[in-house]
């Protein structure tokens, strides 16, 4: 029964998809082509990658919620372009956005933990000082101009897909995927995810592990941060801008409980491809991409709620 | 120990000497802070902000959050402007901000409490929609040049007292009189403090929330009014970020985001403070583009704060540890 329920769950973000796949080949034809496969995977890899860290701070409970991703996105990317501007190079610029990810992410686990305050407000405040010093630094003006070597990851494709989802987003998934699923560690977040009380009663690091979900959250974040430079050959400071909406919303849509304990990387991942088919498909539309930003909204509560029918239904 | 107690454990008093030692640090960096001009800047750009802020207080007691108010905001605007627009009667123009802004509030309160859907995820949920929605009745041009049809409802004072502080007075006199005075009150602190106890106690919930997220409506629906009735015209920014700022003023005043405790004398001296940094950072030169930084670095500033007195507390008084710690573990 209960895997039925859960098999309706995919089927129904599966169902929406082909909803979404019909619409478009209907009035875009031009949407079935690989080029615009190839957009599809390039839009996804900002959201794949951010999601992905979400998904295990949902998963880890204790109201577990990083608003701040966008946030870090932006201002890794800022920090990686200002400092190749410099002329430090990039294998060395590269790593240290990255670091300042996984910094910026740990504040946000260290709060939490130590203070034993609501991740929402937390994340609320630093959401907030983070996006605003990626627009005060800049002063709202993208940093351009990066070598073009630096396109290397960002610009190329193998078989119409990018590069980056290749040696990036499937790699970074997969190592997830099994340390979740096949290893103590994956255990532990399932459990402190769970019940917090028990975890902490036979001894798990509880505030270890939640702070160690917040760092990686960052350290995705920049890394879609980095490739977003790669990308674009400039770091723009709104490149973050929805990305914490948009990541929890592939979250929840994609089967992980919004109290923690369960769910999984799949879906999320799922999820994420039916975000970028549907804005890469409504942007061939000519749909002002304002009316995603309502439709990601609706998404959001609506995941929710059939989350509630399902759980209900379960129980009964 | 008892003078800091007395000095500390007051949230207003407090406030009231931070509120004076950042007007004096301001001062000593620009001297224009300090003028009549400037003071009345502050306080008119407090308005609205004094209005939301008594709405978030509320939720917050209901230990849920509301970050629509600001999409909110921009909608009731819109339909402020309208009406203006369309030369409708005087009452009508004042009512619609409220009444927009109640359905608004009661669409979140039917989500939470029907849908069981956590308050961060409803209003995460309708802030983006919203956003869409004040994007799509503007249809992309603002409202502006309104007449100063309106101009009275703000401009005018009475034996010298600005209309506008009397509108915050009375709203915050009737804000004072639930919380304090009414059994709706009670079931508002119940219902943030234990919600499983104060249900089990009797009080109904869902009634509470439809209330505190209604009430929280109609004061942004009445900010959306005044909003348009002083600058005469709606952008689609309007509203922007407000509900960071209600937050972070309601902290500030002594309202935990755990729910059971509401100080909304806290709440309007967190306004002011606020406002005072804001426009004081301006002042000094500090591009306005920081004002964000600021505000949330504020957030994190107060509750970091708030955590460690409040465990200091805890350590002064051994007898009441194991309740603290009690308290932890069920939280």
């Amino acid at each position: 029964m209960i895997s039925a329920f859960k098999q309706i769950r995919f089927g129904g973000l599966l169902v929406l998809w082909l909803i979404a796949l019909v619409i478009f080949a209907v009035f875009a034809p031009d949407f079935f082509t690989p080029a615009n496969f190839n957009s599809v995977l390039q839009f996804s890899t900002l959201l794949a990658l951010v999601t992905l860290g979400q998904t295990l701070v949902v998963l880890s409970g204790g109201g577990g919620i990083d608003l701040s991703v966008g946030g870090i996105v932006s201002l890794s990317g800022l920090v990686i372009a200002a400092l190749m501007k410099t002329g430090v190079p990039a294998f060395i610029a590269a790593p240290a956005g990255v670091l300042c990810g996984g910094v910026l992410g740990s504040i946000n686990g260290f709060i939490i933990t130590r203070l034993r305050l609501l991740p929402l407000i937390v994340t609320l405040g630093t959401y907030y000082a983070y996006n605003g010093l990626a627009l005060a630094l800049t002063g709202g003006a993208p940093i351009s101009g990066l070598p073009v070597s630096f396109g290397l990851l960002g610009q190329n494709s193998i078989l119409a897909i990018p590069l980056h989802t290749l040696v990036l987003v499937v790699p970074v998934f997969l190592v997830m995927q099994f340390t979740l699923n096949q290893t103590p560690l994956g255990r532990w977040i399932y459990a402190v995810g769970s019940n917090e009380k028990a975890a902490r009663l036979v001894g798990l690091p509880v505030d270890m592990i939640r702070v160690g979900v917040y760092t990686l959250s960052g350290v995705l974040a920049a890394l879609a941060g980095l490739m977003a430079d790669s990308w674009l050959l400039s770091a723009r400071p709104n490149i973050g801008d929805n990305l914490e909406l948009l990541s929890l919303t592939a979250t929840l849509l994609g089967g992980t409980s919004i109290f923690g304990g369960s769910g999984g990387l799949g879906g999320s991942l799922a999820a994420v491809l039916f975000f970028t088919s549907l804005q890469v498909g409504l942007q061939m539309l000519n749909v002002n991409s304002i009316w995603q930003l309502g439709l990601v909204g609706i998404f959001l509560i609506g995941s929710v709620l059939l989350d509630r029918m399902i759980r209900t239904a379960e129980t009964k | 120990m008892s003078w800091k107690r007395w000095l500390f454990g007051r949230r207003e008093l407090t406030l009231a000497l931070a509120c004076v030692a950042v007007a004096a640090v301001f001062q000593f960096l620009s001297p224009y802070f300090l003028t009549p001009d400037n003071l009345i800047t502050i306080l008119r750009n407090s308005v609205e902000l004094l209005l939301v802020s008594l709405g978030i207080t509320f939720v917050l007691a209901t230990a849920g959050i509301d970050i629509a108010v600001g999409g909110a905001l921009g909608i009731c605007a819109i339909f402020v402007g309208w009406s203006v627009q369309g030369g409708w009667p005087f009452v009508l123009v004042v009512l619609i901000g409220p009444l927009v802004g109640t359905a608004l509030g009661l669409v979140s309160a039917f989500l939470i409490v029907q849908g069981k859907i956590p308050p961060i995820i409803a209003t995460l949920g309708l802030f983006g929609v919203y956003r869409a929605a004040i994007f799509l009745l503007l249809g992309g041009s603002w409202i502006s040049g309104l007449p100063d049809a309106l101009g009275p409802a703000v401009n005018t004072t009475i034996a010298g007292i600005p209309l506008t502080a009397i509108y915050i007075l009375f709203f915050y006199f009737i804000g004072w009189i639930v919380i304090r005075w009414v059994p709706l009150g009670i079931a508002i602190r119940a219902t943030g403090g234990n919600e499983r106890a104060a249900r089990l106690s009797g009080v109904s919930i869902g009634r509470t929330k439809f209330f505190v997220y209604g009430f929280t409506g109609l004061l942004v629906g009445f900010a959306a009014f005044l909003y348009v009735a002083r600058y005469r015209n709606v952008e689609t920014s309007t509203g922007g970020l407000i509900a960071l700022d209600a937050i972070v003023a309601s902290v500030l005043g002594g309202t935990s985001v755990l729910g059971g405790k509401a100080n909304l004398l806290g709440a309007m001296f967190g306004v002011l403070l606020v406002r005072l940094l804001q426009n004081g950072f301006v002042l000094i030169g500090v591009p306005s583009l920081w004002e964000q930084v600021i505000t949330g670095a504020l957030l994190i500033a107060v509750l970091i704060l708030d955590a460690l007195t409040e465990r200091s507390h805890a350590q002064s008084r051994p007898r009441q540890r194991g309740n603290a710690q009690r308290g932890l573990a069920t939280q």
